[in-house]
């Protein structure tokens, strides 16, 4: 047991070496959240013509709800990666433990986020997001982004397992996720909307991770939203773990 | 399920199969192969792409369970001894399964440090292969800047970090330069010369001539011929006879006058008699075939390959 840990966690440390290798990669997780607020705040921001500050203040949530649910694709095409070149294989030879290639991607994976998650609240910073709540409430708020992605990256693993290729996994998830993130009321209230669309945004659980967020963060009624979030949270595990582990363990035998 | 070798006290074949089948869907990549290395021998298992080479090799590699037969390795069960087995081989893959985006001291390290060795021990073996592969210059550099020579010579220290007993090579040299072949050949000789197991499929008769000690042809998913070198040399024959028409038009005519079939312009047929060639070469001027060239020679195991899979290296 204590082995299979110790291969865990060295096969974690060998998921992040690339982020040291190539510090642009880094970079790279800076720029997306910087990008994300330029296009949001500053250019529809500026069209739409509202104060700069409340956008940012309503904006800046939803910018790190949506980098930190688009990180999640990186666990499946890691593992589609792995298994398309032959580097999973070179593992399954080994006498290691059969778990340890999976507990160490998602342990990476979880580490990643946090960092994107930190990232993301500097650039907010850095234009003028403050917390206005106090900082349990803010923790509170960011351990939720976490715990959804997690286990949203759960259900990438398995995508990443059972696709063909890194390509089509990507394509997949892209698929799920574009809607998932933007047509929630991350980026704009779901106010004048046509029926559909509202309806959608008021199930969509970015949305209410979104308005959980910017509760904890900014103030503002946000009950409901934690504990929907915290219920697509659950949701998600039973449905995506068993999944991913099925998958996986089809791969290993 | 016995805890040890099946075979103690009796380990003369450090890789041993026994009619081994596995099908995909419906189609047959392996139709009952035997097969057996002795301790310390290098098996060459040739056969042109998809005979079902790779699929014995990740069946013998605990990567794919055998529909049907058995395999042991080093005494082993390779299905119900797996991680037995996974304790005594080294497999380098078709595709260089290196991670790309790790250092070549990265990746030696990866594996020494999950199979278990101590922070030093495991940086003590990197530097020893990075000496032995000739890679140290390039160890502080990522996987995915290396030439395709170094990126197998790296591949295979990987997969000797753990000091394998029996290693897997599934076509260690394809798409190498003849130079960074004749590296990798070296390598393989200094393994066995330590007394490791080498089973090494390729496509190359000439890889398998230069380091296998007996070889193993196999054609769709079954064997076709199995000996050492010599005696599958001595399967196509004594001498050989090759003929190449002037005109490409005669090429069937003098096929049939021969009794073989014409390949890149040249008919070749076994010669059991010296007087067979006279013969054979006024039959042909008889029949107003006019040859640009003819050249008697020895077999090589191109013939034995064509011969026997009636295909062409």
């Amino acid at each position: 047991m204590t082995t299979a840990i110790s291969q865990g966690l060295t096969l974690a440390w060998r998921s992040l070496i690339p982020l040291r290798n190539s510090p642009g990669q880094l970079l790279g997780m800076l720029f997306q959240p910087v990008f994300m607020i330029v296009i949001f705040v500053y250019l529809f921001g500026g069209a739409a013509g509202g104060d700069r500050a409340g956008a940012v203040a309503y904006m800046l949530p939803g910018v790190l709800v949506q980098v930190a649910l688009m990180s999640t694709i990186t666990t499946g095409m890691n593992l589609a990666a792995d298994i398309g070149n032959g580097v999973f294989d070179r593992f399954r030879t080994m006498p290691i433990a059969r778990s340890a290639p999976l507990a160490g991607r998602v342990l990476a994976d979880l580490l990643t986020l946090l960092i994107t998650i930190v990232m993301s609240m500097i650039v907010g910073y850095a234009v003028g997001f403050r917390v206005t709540t106090d900082p349990l409430g803010a923790l509170a708020g960011l351990g939720l982004v976490l715990l959804l992605a997690m286990a949203l990256s759960w259900g990438s693993a398995w995508i990443g397992l059972v696709a063909r290729s890194v390509t089509s996994m990507q394509g997949i998830s892209t698929a799920v996720l574009l809607p998932l993130t933007f047509g929630s009321s991350a980026f704009v209230p779901a106010t004048d909307m046509p029926g559909w669309l509202s309806w959608w945004m008021s199930v969509n659980p970015v949305s209410h991770l979104a308005g959980a967020l910017r509760g904890l963060l900014t103030g503002g009624p946000h009950g409901s939203d934690v504990w929907i979030t915290l219920g697509w949270t659950a949701a998600f595990l039973v449905l995506f773990v068993p999944l991913a582990l099925r998958a996986y363990n089809r791969r290993v035998r | 399920m016995p805890a040890g070798p099946d075979t103690v006290g009796d380990m003369t074949y450090a890789i041993e199969a026994e009619g081994l089948v596995k099908r995909y869907g419906d189609k047959p990549a392996l139709d009952g192969v035997d097969l057996r290395a002795g301790t310390g021998a290098v098996l060459g298992v040739l056969g042109p792409n998809g005979a079902g080479k790779t699929t014995a090799v990740r069946i013998l590699a605990t990567l794919a369970a055998p529909d049907a037969g058995r395999a042991l390795v080093g005494g082993y069960d390779v299905t119900r001894q797996a991680g037995k087995v996974r304790e005594l081989i080294g497999l380098t893959g078709q595709y260089a399964s290196v991670d790309e985006k790790l250092t070549g001291t990265q990746n030696l390290l990866l594996m020494g440090r999950l199979l278990g060795l101590s922070r030093p021990a495991a940086r003590a073996r990197a530097a020893e292969l990075l000496a032995r592969f000739g890679l140290e210059e390039a160890a502080g550099r990522a996987a995915s800047g290396y030439s395709g020579g170094m990126r197998r010579r790296l591949d295979l220290a990987v997969s000797l970090v753990s000091r394998p007993r029996v290693l897997f090579l599934d076509e260690p040299t394809t798409g190498l330069d003849p130079h960074a072949r004749g590296e990798l050949w070296d390598a393989v000789r200094e393994l066995t010369a330590d007394g490791v197991t080498v089973l090494l499929t390729t496509q190359y008769l000439e890889e398998a001539d230069q380091l296998a000690d007996d070889l193993l042809v196999i054609d769709r998913g079954r064997v076709a011929a199995a000996g050492t070198p010599g005696e599958l040399k001595a399967l196509a024959g004594g001498h050989r006879l090759d003929v190449r028409p002037l005109r490409a038009a005669d090429l069937e005519k003098a096929g049939t006058i021969l009794g073989a079939k014409a390949v890149d312009g040249v008919v070749s047929v076994p010669v059991h008699d010296l007087s067979e060639p006279p013969a054979a070469l006024r039959a042909l001027d008889d029949a107003g075939i006019v040859l640009a060239e003819h050249a008697l020679r020895l077999p090589s195991l191109d013939d034995v390959f064509l011969t026997l899979t009636g295909e062409h290296r």
